[in-house]
């Protein structure tokens, strides 16, 4: 079989299993397809639950200049991974944690706000991240989010003025997720003025 | 011709570091194949973009870098409307196709948007790439051999989701490109019969059926079918 075609007919995310069981041959086999399919380029290896070795096999061969975007750079830095929508590259500058955390949070997705906690522990600029969240107006939901992430995990000291200038921020919209409300951070939500999307059982994740 | 490295070069150093606002276009036909690597090189790069005050931005920018507006736009456009012509900047050693909304034949909306695989950021410009399936119905409007080679190349190179491809069909004709199922079925009937590609039977069935749906509906109705096959003039 051609190597293209092996990598057409297996696109997506896969095991050692689960190739084997597509194209009805033994592990070993498989390990070695997988093998010869990273050789060419095809093959990402990324690792789920319990360590798990998963394969995303793809016939497009993903540009690799630039900086990694949103969805890479938080499966690089968060407990917490997420499905890579689409492939997104960054060429002008390298990304900061900080300017990640914004994206994420403009994302208004669940997941992704969620894996974008752990980044509170990479800022090494709160003044940036302050001056970012409030280009974007959305001081007040970075603050709260900082609470919430602090609820879960040790997260780094922000600064008290950086504090209270988000707490001044505007904002347009008060849900970070679409019609979402917390049961459990209210406490949070009432100092912010803002709706959280977790309760407490969305942050367990972080202590799996 | 251009390769990726210069093309990304052009979008980040001529672009994306000088463009005022976020911009955001869509990168289709070759500019967007070279990103999936399906290809090596472009004559030029095309860009769609969804705002003209956004397709203007990078028009100016373009002019002020020293490339210049082509004003003998022919060939494979519409004469009739100026609106789906793009505007063409030309460089040294590349030209910039600059299109608002539609391509030859094929209008762009949300549901391409949704597709896009890539998203690549120069600063202020945020070039998406058009999936291809998008950029294989694009080249379903054209009479040029290289758009048939091109197009040759995506199907064998990529697993294309031909349910994609009808359901795009059926929108396109709803938003009034009423000749769409039509010319693809037969861009797609040369390419399994000429390049020996996979193209699946029911599939170019199913476009016919369309297509016949659509001339049955406009006879009905007694409306003439506006031609938007172009033949491609040297």
């Amino acid at each position: 079989m051609e190597i293209i075609q092996l990598a057409k007919r297996l696109e997506g995310l896969q095991t050692i299993d689960s190739i084997a069981k597509i194209l009805n041959i033994d592990k070993r086999t498989s390990i070695n397809y997988v093998w010869l399919l990273r050789k060419n380029g095809f093959v990402e290896t990324l690792y789920g639950k319990r360590k798990i070795r998963m394969y995303k096999i793809s016939p497009i061969k993903p540009v690799k200049s630039g900086y990694p975007g949103l969805y890479e750079f938080l499966n690089q830095n968060s407990k917490i991974k997420i499905y890579v929508p689409y492939i997104n590259r960054i060429y002008d500058h390298k990304p900061t944690a900080e300017e990640m955390i914004v994206k994420a949070v403009q994302t208004g997705d669940f997941r992704t706000v969620l894996s974008a906690l752990n980044l509170f522990n990479k800022i090494k600029n709160w003044a940036l991240l302050s001056k970012i969240a409030k280009k974007e107006n959305i001081g007040r939901k970075i603050g709260a989010l900082y609470d919430a992430a602090k609820t879960i995990m040790r997260v780094r000291r922000m600064d008290e003025r950086i504090r209270k200038s988000l707490l001044k921020g505007r904002i347009d919209d008060k849900f970070i997720v679409k019609h979402a409300r917390t049961r459990d951070l209210e406490h949070i939500e009432k100092i912010w003025n803002i709706y959280l999307p977790f309760n407490k059982a969305d942050l367990e994740a972080y202590k799996e | 011709m251009i390769n990726l490295q210069e093309q990304i070069s052009l979008f980040k150093n001529v672009l994306g570091t000088q463009l005022k606002k976020k911009i955001e276009c869509i990168a289709i036909d070759a500019s967007a194949m070279m990103f999936y690597q399906a290809k090596n090189a472009t004559k030029d790069v095309d860009l769609v973009f969804l705002k003209k005050e956004e397709l203007e931005a990078v028009k100016e920018l373009l002019y002020k870098s020293g490339f210049n507006e082509r004003k003998n736009v022919g060939g494979i456009f519409r004469e009739d409307e100026d609106t789906t012509k793009p505007i063409m900047m030309e460089g040294k050693e590349t030209r910039f196709d600059l299109f608002l909304n539609e391509v030859i034949g094929f209008k762009l909306h949300k549901s391409i948007i949704e597709r896009i695989m890539e998203v690549h950021e120069f600063g202020n410009l945020i070039v998406k790439t058009a999936s291809p399936e998008d950029i294989l119905m694009m080249k379903g409007c054209t009479e040029r051999l290289r758009d048939r080679d091109d197009a040759a190349e995506l199907i064998k190179k990529f697993n294309i989701d031909w349910n994609v491809i009808i359901g795009e069909t059926s929108n396109q004709t709803k938003i009034g490109m009423l000749a769409f199922p039509l010319l693809l079925y037969e861009f797609l009937t040369e390419l399994r019969e000429n390049y020996k590609v996979d193209v699946p039977k029911e599939i170019t069935k199913k476009l016919l059926v369309i297509a016949e749906k659509q001339f049955k509906e406009l006879k009905k109705r007694d409306q003439l079918i506006k031609v938007t096959k172009y033949e491609f003039k040297k």
